[in-house]
């Protein structure tokens, strides 16, 4: 499991990048993280909603109430152009991280 | 079935947010541990096991409600005071202050066409600018604040301007007896023009200095 530190930094990348598919509610975000990180990136509510509101503020995504099928209420966030437009330099950015950390901490697979 | 929304109410206690917004955050987190539950229930995981799974998955609420009053207060006085106003201020400052240098140490301006330039005043500037910038940026501000911010006592002479000028000609022709157009002309150019694209320009490269740092860490 992958320390809290070093999780902090990838989580807006993380929650961009599976808004991406399309709008989500809190619950759905953190478990498409969970299961696409092979479990290894977990987010407690702590970390998670405080992001989402976060990055709410910034314009990278909106949160809407929207009520299901079943009737129940949900908080959907979709991706809003600002944030689409921040997925590409971060990932760079993360890309670049790899790469560094690749050739100074003879780090495999990164 | 579990009571969520009393355990969210205990634990979550009383945000400093609107009540409103208070209501919605409760309610979203409540939404997910409750569906966290269910989905371990199905699972096949015994009630209590899923219980405390759900639980443990919730991490600290006293970091969970700092968080979420920071996050959700942030765009209020004090994110604006720390991302326009000290930025600002220290902008307005250190213009002033590079002024009254240069008025001391009794440098003659230029003074092509009735606009009059102080060059060294005018060379400070983008730093002055870059500084503002640097201290907007800081905060987090977005690219509009930082700009405001880097270019504010451009702005601030040019806001005196609109208020004084009307005054002068509309309401009382002595404060500025015998006045033309084309001196106002020549005086925004002079102090708000040149100005405002010479702290505009110290902002500019301060943010590809910070995109260049970026890149080489």
């Amino acid at each position: 499991m992958i320390r809290t530190e070093l999780k902090r930094g990838t989580a807006e990348l993380a929650v961009l990048s599976v808004l991406e598919e399309g709008p989500l509610h809190g619950y759905e975000i953190g478990r498409r993280i969970e299961e696409q990180s092979g479990g290894t990136l977990r987010y407690t509510l702590a970390a998670l909603y405080p992001l989402l509101y976060r990055m709410e503020h910034r314009g990278w995504l909106r949160g809407e109430w929207e009520t299901g099928e079943s009737g129940k209420r949900r908080r959907c966030y979709r991706l809003l152009p600002r944030g689409r437009k921040m997925l590409k330099p971060m990932r760079e950015e993360w890309a670049d991280l790899f790469r560094a950390l690749r050739r100074v901490a003879k780090v495999t697979h990164a | 079935m579990r009571d969520w929304r009393g355990y969210v109410e205990e634990r979550l206690g009383s945000l400093r947010i609107a009540h409103g917004e208070a209501e919605d955050v409760a309610a979203e987190l409540i939404e997910h541990l409750e569906e966290c539950y269910s989905v371990l229930c199905s699972k096949g995981l015994p009630e209590k096991e899923a219980y405390a799974q759900t639980c443990a998955r919730a991490g600290s609420w006293k970091e969970l409600r700092r968080r979420v009053n920071s996050a959700k207060r942030a765009g209020t006085m004090t994110d604006r005071v720390k991302q326009i106003w000290i930025p600002s201020l220290v902008t307005l400052l250190a213009s002033f202050i590079g002024m009254a240098v240069v008025l001391r140490a009794g440098i003659e301006p230029i003074q092509p066409r009735g606009v009059i330039l102080y060059l060294p005043w005018l060379l400070a500037l983008p730093l002055i600018g870059a500084a503002g910038a640097y201290l907007s940026r800081r905060a987090e501000a977005s690219r509009w604040r930082v700009y405001f911010a880097g270019a504010f006592p451009a702005l601030a002479i040019a806001a005196i301007f609109l208020v004084t000028f009307p005054f002068a000609f509309f309401v009382d022709s002595r404060v500025v007896p015998g006045f033309q157009f084309s001196a106002l002309a020549a005086m925004t150019v002079s102090w708000v023009i040149l100005p405002l694209i010479a702290l505009c320009t110290g902002v500019a490269l301060e943010g590809v200095r910070k995109t260049r740092a970026a890149t080489e860490t």
